[in-house]
């Protein structure tokens, strides 16, 4: 019986990439006073369409059979393996390097305040999409109870 | 119909019972009113979790609206949780009105 | 790999250690900017940190094209190897024959910059390890 639903797998994505983005944004704001160094951001729509075409391409490869008389409600088989098992790394990822017009007298083109507000951006909403994930899952446990 | 929903009414035989006698009864208008009403609650409550999901989905992919999608959730938590509410309660007195025999 | 939180910790604390190398650096050079001579008789050498880019996660992700998230690390300190600035104080005990003195080439405006600006960097990397505990609070509040 699958029970978990496209937009829950979703959502289990968007924090993954939300993850992956911090960790860029981290390494800036470490870097900020490395001579050279050129920061990295990765734009988050164009990351979560190359993740979907990425999952629905492993998906079509592991499509799952219905059995006759088996009751399909959509979604994930529990307990199998999601398709998008595979680790994302930002390999996979539209990375790319953060255009900059001042680069300091080493080289360094790290904007330190731009940055700190793109990562408190990022958090927020990792925070709303964990909140969205842990409220539908509160629904349905609160259905699997029959309200008791 | 959302997965939330399905979970919630397949699992019913009660209601599934329920609802096929009270169509069946002959000479019951308000059976048929009764049955009618049914699904027009069961699509309502549908309708938000449909909501909550698209506004989950916005969200996620990267743009929404942050208080829209919460209240959006919230009022699917509170639709589905009345629900399972109504259900309960009509399997219940349906099982009293078997129990109680004619 | 550039996935989990822990790499996300790595690459805060490994620059909040560089930016504390400078700090102390710094406080070194203010201190000593008049030091014209040490333990061992000679005039005291700026100090100055050089800073690189350390890529962490596994070795394969070593290499100039890395993508992986970077850390940040101090690669070596480089002592000033100048000739000092000359002073004409030939009351001084360190004056030389002719009566100059060779003070450390610090100048304590520019090592005040350099506090303040480490000072700066560390703040923020602090307040991303900071951004990085709420979001694994609020990651794990999914079970709550």
């Amino acid at each position: 019986m699958k029970i978990f639903d496209a937009t829950l797998n979703q959502l289990e994505r968007s924090l993954d990439v939300r993850l992956l983005r911090h960790n860029l944004l981290s390494a800036n704001v470490a870097n900020s006073d490395t001579p050279g160094f050129r920061p990295k951001d990765l734009d988050f729509t164009a990351a979560m369409a190359s993740v979907e075409n990425h999952t629905q391409n492993s998906a079509t490869l592991q499509a799952v059979t219905t059995v006759p008389g088996q009751m399909d409600l959509g979604g994930v088989p529990i307990g199998s393996a999601s398709p998008q098992d595979a680790q994302l790394s930002p390999k996979d990822l539209p990375v790319v390097d953060i255009p900059s017009n001042n680069a300091s007298l080493d080289g360094n083109t790290v904007d330190l305040d731009r940055t700190m507000v793109a990562m408190a951006e990022n958090a927020l909403q990792y925070g709303a999409s964990a909140r969205a994930a842990s409220r539908k899952l509160a629904i349905l446990k609160y259905v699997v109870s029959d309200g008791n | 119909m959302r997965t939330e929903m399905d979970l919630a009414f397949a699992k019913i035989n009660g209601l599934d019972g329920a609802e096929r006698s009270i169509e069946q009864s002959p000479k019951s208008p308000n059976a048929a009113a009764f049955a009618g009403e049914l699904d027009r609650a069961i699509g309502e409550v549908d309708k938000l979790q449909v909501e909550a999901d698209q506004q989950a989905a916005r969200v996620a992919s990267g743009g929404g609206n942050l208080h829209e999608m919460a209240l959006a959730l919230e009022k699917a938590d509170v639709g589905m949780r009345l629900a399972v509410r109504v259900r309960n309660k009509v399997v219940e007195t349906y099982n009293e009105i078997m129990r109680m025999g004619v | 790999m550039g996935m989990d939180f822990l790499t996300a910790l790595h690459v805060s604390g490994t620059a909040l250690s560089a930016e504390r190398v400078r700090v102390n650096l710094a406080s070194s050079n203010l201190a000593n900017a008049e030091t014209t001579r040490d333990a061992n008789g000679n005039m005291y050498r700026r100090l100055d940190p050089v800073f690189e880019a350390m890529p962490l996660g596994d070795a394969s992700e070593i290499s100039p094209n890395a993508t992986g998230p970077m850390g940040v690390r101090v690669s070596r300190i480089v002592a000033d190897s100048g000739e000092g600035r000359k002073v004409y104080s030939p009351g001084h005990p360190d004056a030389d024959a002719d009566g100059f003195v060779t003070f450390p080439d610090v100048n304590p405006v520019h090592e005040v910059v350099n506090l303040l600006s480490a000072s700066r960097s560390y703040e923020a990397n602090a307040t991303a390890l900071e951004t990085l505990k709420q979001m694994a609070a609020r990651g794990l509040d999914i079970t709550r």
